[in-house]
């Protein structure tokens, strides 16, 4: 999202949102039948719930140990001939890829569907270099072509109807559309089939790496990832620090349970493992292989309050089943990862003040924490996150005073009595019907979307006190 | 910019600052997986009719189209009738020694216009941009096969000489032939076979790809609608070979 939309406070984008008619019905399609599919494919999965605790130990155990495990991968991947680069910001990312495309002189880069070069803007600093960035997932080349950013982890277009696509594909290609999902998808395979086979650089993120081969791993349901990693003649990978797992064996654990959770397929399409560049006797694959670590914020929460996100598969299943993201879809979020592990993972990359606004886009029903396959306590670190924005005073001061005030009510039992004599005189005015539908000043933001419940008449010590058949 | 020795460092550090959330341990690895996977495959040599049986189910469940023959020499017949059904004459094969049987004589006599891919690297560029155009315009690809999973559909193929990545990618159809000695029943024991190929074992072949296929290319990117054949090939076609293909 650009800065311009970010100077939106989130609560109108969020409001922007609730009113989008189409986009609230594309909302709830997507994200019921994501769950449903996710539902099934566990249903048929009885050691599904074990392989998750495992996963999750696996990932724990990994974290541990981080240093040796990457230290075991950069070696792995340059014994294979591959090149490994460290980037410890978004900048430093986009320089050295930037760097790469220039000194092979690459014109076109084709790009599997990456998170990671989301995150770090990739494609603005290509174009500045000269570089057309050309994404090859549907879902990302449609937006990428309408110049929006992906609403949905998994499913970057979900916000588009058939009809839209079909618009911009026509204006966009200069080649008339239908509005018919198969018509569109076979003009993207024909663009696209192009420029797999004139692009220079193919760049993607990974799913996994595993440490003790120095394999990164791939997984598409369309092919691009492998089009992107057989075709051109130099590959860069880009990947966060937190994707290595040491073995095959730890590999096999998270692919018997990352589909099932993003899509309810048993496993997606494509599962590429890429070790390196090209080797003696084969036909393709590249003659450059680039492995860009990306820290980004990644490394401050090893052992900072936010390292149970980085166990984050990137499934997309805490999207799907957040009753806040699927009011307000991804776009509202204003950043590049959505929905509750989103929030924390903004908070990770951009810092705390970023989500001022965000850490309370939840109602903390803990639906996230449990569709998440690694099973991380989002709303756990949603609180801590509520609790340090507040006590790093990056929280409005109306919001900050008014909760500082309410503390120290609750804490005296002689002020909480006084206030609540002194709340039925104050409300007088503003009760009706036995509800406070509107209240003056800046309280008026609590009552802006829900109603107030007045004191009652009576407290319940009163009634206590007085009232004999309460007691019985 | 940072180096390595600064990057790696800050991970270090952390890593010594956090005693970590919980006792926690990686998978175990099997200590001798050569010796594993060979176990698992002399099981399976006994009860390789369930496991073909499984596997059929899955790949039918991702819309593989399972064919079964006798014998390998029946194959080029049955990859002639794939061909006459969509059309399609020119197909890209991987070479004989990978494939584990010379089909080239038998698919040309059906009347295919046969391109088999070289045992190895081609020196000249041309030459192997000319194959890239070859398999780009094919509408057939013919590959082998190294595992075929049961538990889901998933036919397994490693890269190298004689076995191009593009073979299974670029024609709109592939059609991937195998017999009982690639089945095995589930990812956990793909584990012990890539543990073996890079550990104690040999593996089927010394490319940089391992490649994974389950089912044809698909998206549900354009309103969750499921298409196939976006990049990848819109069919895939599982040939079961009764007859151990090499004897």
């Amino acid at each position: 999202m650009s800065d311009a939309e970010l100077a939106t406070p989130f609560r109108h984008r969020a409001g922007g949102a609730m009113k989008d008619a189409f986009l609230q019905e594309a909302l709830t399609i997507a994200t019921t039948k994501f769950i449903g599919l996710r539902r099934e494919a566990f249903a048929g999965f009885p050691e599904g719930e074990a392989l998750r605790d495992q996963a999750r130990a696996i990932k724990e155990a990994t974290l541990q140990h981080l240093d040796q495990h990457l230290e075991s991968l950069i070696g792995n991947v340059e014994r294979l001939g591959g090149h490994v680069h460290f980037a410890a910001t978004p900048a430093e990312a986009r320089t050295i890829i930037v760097d790469i495309a220039r000194r092979t002189g690459a014109r076109m880069a084709v790009k599997s569907k990456s998170m990671a070069t989301e995150e770090i803007h990739l494609n603005e600093a290509l174009e500045a270099a000269g570089v057309t960035p050309v994404e090859t997932d549907l879902g990302e080349y449609i937006i990428q072509l309408a110049h929006e950013r992906p609403s949905h982890i998994i499913a970057p277009a979900i916000h588009k109807t058939k009809g839209q696509v079909a618009e911009l594909f026509t204006r966009a290609l200069k080649r008339p559309a239908e509005p018919d999902p198969e018509a569109l998808t076979q003009i993207a395979r024909a663009e696209l089939r192009e420029k797999f086979l004139q692009a220079d650089l193919g760049i993607t993120g990974a799913n996994f790496a595993v440490a003790d081969t120095g394999t990164v791993v791939l997984v598409t349901n369309e092919g691009n990832g492998r089009m992107v990693t057989s075709l051109p003649r130099v590959h860069v990978a880009v990947m966060g620090v937190e994707k290595v797992v040491p073995s095959f064996t730890d590999l096999m654990v998270f692919l018997a349970i990352l589909a099932k959770s993003a899509t309810g397929q048993k496993l997606s399409v494509y599962t590429s493992l890429v070790q390196g560049p090209r080797r003696g006797g084969e036909l393709e694959g590249p003659e450059e292989f680039h492995l860009v670590l990306l820290d980004g914020g990644r490394i401050a929460q090893i052992a900072g309050p936010l390292r149970e996100a980085l166990s984050c598969l990137r499934c997309g299943a805490c999207l799907n089943v957040c009753p806040v993201y699927r009011q307000i879809g991804g776009h509202a979020y204003g950043y590049t990862y959505p929905g509750p592990i989103g929030i924390l993972l903004t908070a990770m990359l951009e810092g705390a003040p970023a989500v001022r606004d965000l850490a309370h886009a939840s109602s903390l029903c803990g639906a996230c924490a449990d569709a998440c396959p690694v099973r991380i306590d989002i709303p756990r670190m949603l609180i801590e996150l509520r609790r340090e924005v507040d006590e790093k005073k990056i929280a409005p001061w109306t919001e900050r005073v008014a909760f500082t005030l309410l503390a120290k009510l609750l804490q005296s039992p002689r002020l909480y009595r006084f206030a609540a004599k002194a709340g039925r005189v104050l409300q007088r005015p503003f009760a009706s019907d036995g509800r406070i539908r509107r209240l003056p000043l800046f309280f008026g933001e609590w009552t802006r979307t829900r109603d107030l419940p007045p004191v009652a008449p009576r407290t319940f010590q009163e009634r206590w006190a007085s009232d004999k058949d309460l007691r019985a | 910019m940072t180096t390595r020795a600064e990057f790696l460092e800050r991970i270090r550090q952390q890593v010594r600052m956090s005693p970590g959330r919980f006792q926690a341990s990686s998978a175990r690895r099997p200590p001798h997986p050569a010796a594993e996977a060979e176990t698992i495959r002399r099981e399976l040599a006994e009860r390789w009719p369930e496991t073909l049986e499984a596997f059929r189910r899955e790949f039918e469940g991702v819309a593989g189209v399972f064919h079964r023959t006798a014998s390998i020499d029946m194959v080029p017949a049955v990859v002639a009738r794939i061909a006459r059904e969509r059309g399609a004459r020119e197909l890209v094969a991987w070479h004989a020694a990978a494939l584990g049987a010379d089909l080239t004589s038998a698919l040309g006599a059906q009347g295919l216009d046969v391109h088999q891919m070289p045992a190895a690297e081609p020196s000249a560029a041309a030459e192997r941009d000319r194959l890239r155009a070859v398999a780009a315009r094919a509408g057939l690809g013919l590959t082998g096969v190294d595992l075929a999973i049961a538990e889901t559909g998933t036919l397994v193929l490693v890269s190298g000489a004689g076995r191009p990545r593009s073979t299974s990618l670029l024609p709109p159809c592939h059609i991937a032939v195998f017999d009982r000695t690639a089945l095995i029943e589930s990812l956990r024991q793909v584990g012990v076979f890539l543990e073996a190929w890079h550990g104690d074992g040999r593996p089927p072949a010394a490319g940089a790809a391992i490649n994974f296929i389950t089912g044809p290319s698909r998206t549900a990117d354009i309103e969750l609608t499921l298409t196939r054949g976006v990049h990848g090939p819109k069919e895939v076609h599982a040939i079961f070979v009764e007859q151990p293909i090499r004897g």
